[in-house]
């Protein structure tokens, strides 16, 4: 029960954490910018991780489901004239609609075979994306989508036309996502999940409908990475295909593993790090992309486990440290 | 539809010239993969190195463009033992770190290509480039046999090494059950630093041979990557006949595609198949089906 008790505090903690961010930044619209930037892709990232990281599936194709949800609720808004949430609504559904699609022929493949199959799936909605001129817009995609309304919830107005306010509305999804995460994890279905990573073979024998787990999550993920696009391309009031080509399917596998696949915290550490970081730093010179590339390399090799990964072993050594001391100490 | 016995033609020529190249890095792969079991997702910017390496070369050794191609492959050896070494030995088992650690790679390898030559694309002028061969109404450029004469080479070669020597022989034993391998005296450590030399010289050979046809650039490589990646999925990830068959049919099939669609779409065509193709032979055209594999 104190497990618990402390888990609950943590979590109150968290939240309370996300949201006071946005009453310490209120005078700085850029690090608002940044920071709302950041929740938008800790959502598909959160999204990856509960394949990659809980259910052991690579998906190199996930930003493509984001595209799905970003587009579906950009043309909604754009041209259906509908309101925000419903579009983002939408755009949720359509996504997981499409990872049901997908996931119903690809998920019967397994390891290597799965992995470079959702790179060309990845691939070929990107294609589609750009080439689509008189659904997409095309290459040069669909901007000028609306601002959304006002929310009015009584007490107070949320405008998410300020910063704050859809700094404010973009911290509820994601909270609200990383509530999912949590619970999903600490369920008897994620238990089932974690079967399925550790040995498939095993979790079929005991009784595990290896098949339907994994499709009903490939499908909530690719929801949830419909959802962080459909945000996005509300927040950035522009959808281009650029923002889901394979470089950025393979960016969000990034922010996913080195933040720490398999961690709660890893894929929103992991979004600070890989959107906020080089917002702040502005990257884009060659020298620092390549100092990029060394560091992402050292880490492959040094930090098998992710950065999450290994600041959990940092304090675990720390721990072990301080009790052999104090054993020292007391003999 | 109104397409000409020439334009077939023609596009089959380019197809079996672009599938020579995916040929080659698909056959660099499917080694790695089947011995190593890594994906090198950064096998493209290897391809990549061997097109800047044979400008290189070209411009400021000797003009002896057969030569530089040779020296080329040399060099890429090299790195290949390298990458080896440094990287992928110990990320064996770590599918996901392999990722990491291939995009750190493209990452440090293209922008140190932009730092050391410019940003804009290098064009590299061979002779075989500016003369034409005709054949009834058809003209390709003598690169374009070139390339297809040089992939057959290289495949020749690389099947005698295969089955003719003991290091071959070694290569195959390691690939097929690494455990026995090691029990009847195979070295896997250099087994996986030969593969990796010979995967990489072959990358090296496609960029060297495609870099005068199209322009040299960071990005050369992505694309031949990815329909490498693509040709051994078709093969079965880890047949070598079904590397070369898948190879050459994606390049023969894309170009083609061009005169029935959009050249946007050419791409997706391949991608498209691929997923087909897995949806009927999950385990691929020419592979063999594993229990709890596929």
């Amino acid at each position: 029960m104190r497990a618990r008790a402390t888990r609950l505090t943590a979590g109150v903690l968290f939240a309370a954490i996300v949201y006071l961010l946005a009453w310490a930044f209120d005078h700085s619209p850029y690090v608002l910018f940044a920071l709302t930037l950041t929740l938008c892709y800790a959502i598909p990232a959160m999204a990856l991780n509960l394949l990659l990281g809980y259910t052991g599936l690579v998906s190199l194709g996930h930003m493509g489901f984001a595209g799905i949800g970003a587009y579906v609720t950009a043309l909604l808004m754009k041209k259906g004239g509908l309101a925000f949430a419903p579009s983002l609504l939408a755009g949720t559904l359509a996504a997981g609609l499409a990872g049901v699609l997908v996931g119903v022929p690809c998920l019967r493949l397994r390891g290597h075979f799965f992995i470079i199959v959702t790179l060309a799936v990845g691939i070929v909605l990107f294609l589609l994306f750009n080439n689509l001129d008189w659904l997409t817009g095309g290459a040069a995609g669909l901007p000028g989508i609306p601002r959304p309304r006002s929310i009015d919830l009584g007490v107070a107005v949320l405008d998410p036309r300020r910063p704050v306010g859809f700094y404010l509305a973009a911290a509820t999804i994601f909270l609200l996502v990383f509530a999912i995460q949590y619970g999903l994890v600490h369920s008897d279905f994620g238990r089932s999940l974690a079967a399925i990573r550790q040995d498939e073979t095993l979790a079929a024998s005991r009784g595990v409908d290896v098949f339907a787990h994994k499709l009903a999550i490939f499908a909530l993920s690719a929801a949830i990475a419909g959802l962080g696009g459909g945000l996005l391309a509300v927040f950035l009031r522009a959808v281009a295909p650029q923002s889901f080509g394979f470089l950025e399917d393979i960016n969000l596998v990034l922010i996913v593993i080195v933040g720490g696949a398999g961690s709660l915290f890893g894929p929103t550490l992991g979004a600070l790090l890989f959107i906020a970081l080089p917002e702040a730093l502005r990257i884009a010179d060659s020298v620092r992309m390549l100092l990029f590339g060394l560091a992402l390399l050292a880490l492959a090799l040094l930090a098998p486990r992710g950065l999450w990964g290994l600041a959990l072993t940092a304090a675990q050594r720390l721990r072990g440290a301080q009790s052999a001391v104090s054993h020292a100490e007391r003999s | 539809m109104g397409v000409t016995l020439t334009a077939l033609l023609e596009q089959i020529a380019n197809g079996t010239m672009m599938g020579a190249i995916y040929v080659l890095v698909a056959l660099g792969l499917v080694l790695i993969f089947g011995v190593m079991e890594v994906l090198n997702f950064a096998h493209g910017v290897v391809f990549m190195a061997g097109g800047y390496a044979c400008d290189f070369f070209f411009v400021h050794l000797f003009g002896n463009y057969p030569a530089v191609v040779i020296l080329t492959m040399l060099t890429l050896a090299l790195v290949g033992l390298a990458l080896e070494r440094a990287v992928f030995r110990r990320l064996r088992v770590n599918v996901p770190m392999q990722i990491v650690a291939s995009l750190g790679l493209i990452l440090m390898a293209q922008n140190a290509a932009v730092l050391l030559f410019g940003p804009s694309a290098l064009q590299l002028s061979v002779p075989t480039v500016h003369s034409l061969i005709r054949v009834g109404d058809l003209s390709f450029t003598v690169q374009h046999v070139v390339v297809i004469v040089a992939a057959v080479a290289a495949i020749v070669l690389l099947q005698a090494f295969l089955h003719w020597t003991k290091l071959g022989i070694a290569l195959r034993a390691t690939s097929q059950n690494p455990d026995a391998a090691r029990v009847v005296g195979i070295d896997p450590d250099r087994i996986y630093r030969i593969t990796f030399a010979v995967s990489c010289a072959l990358a090296g050979l496609g960029g060297a041979l495609l870099g005068p046809l199209f322009l040299i650039s960071p990005q050369m490589g992505d694309l031949p990557m990815l329909k490498g990646l693509t040709a051994i999925v078709l093969g079965g990830m880890g047949s070598i006949p079904g590397a070369i068959i898948g190879g050459l049919a994606i390049g023969i099939i894309e170009a083609v595609s061009t005169l029935f669609i959009s050249t946007d779409y050419r791409d997706m065509v391949v991608f498209v198949i691929l997923i087909a193709i897995l949806l009927v032979r999950p385990w691929g055209l020419f592979g063999v089906r594993v229990r709890g594999e596929a």
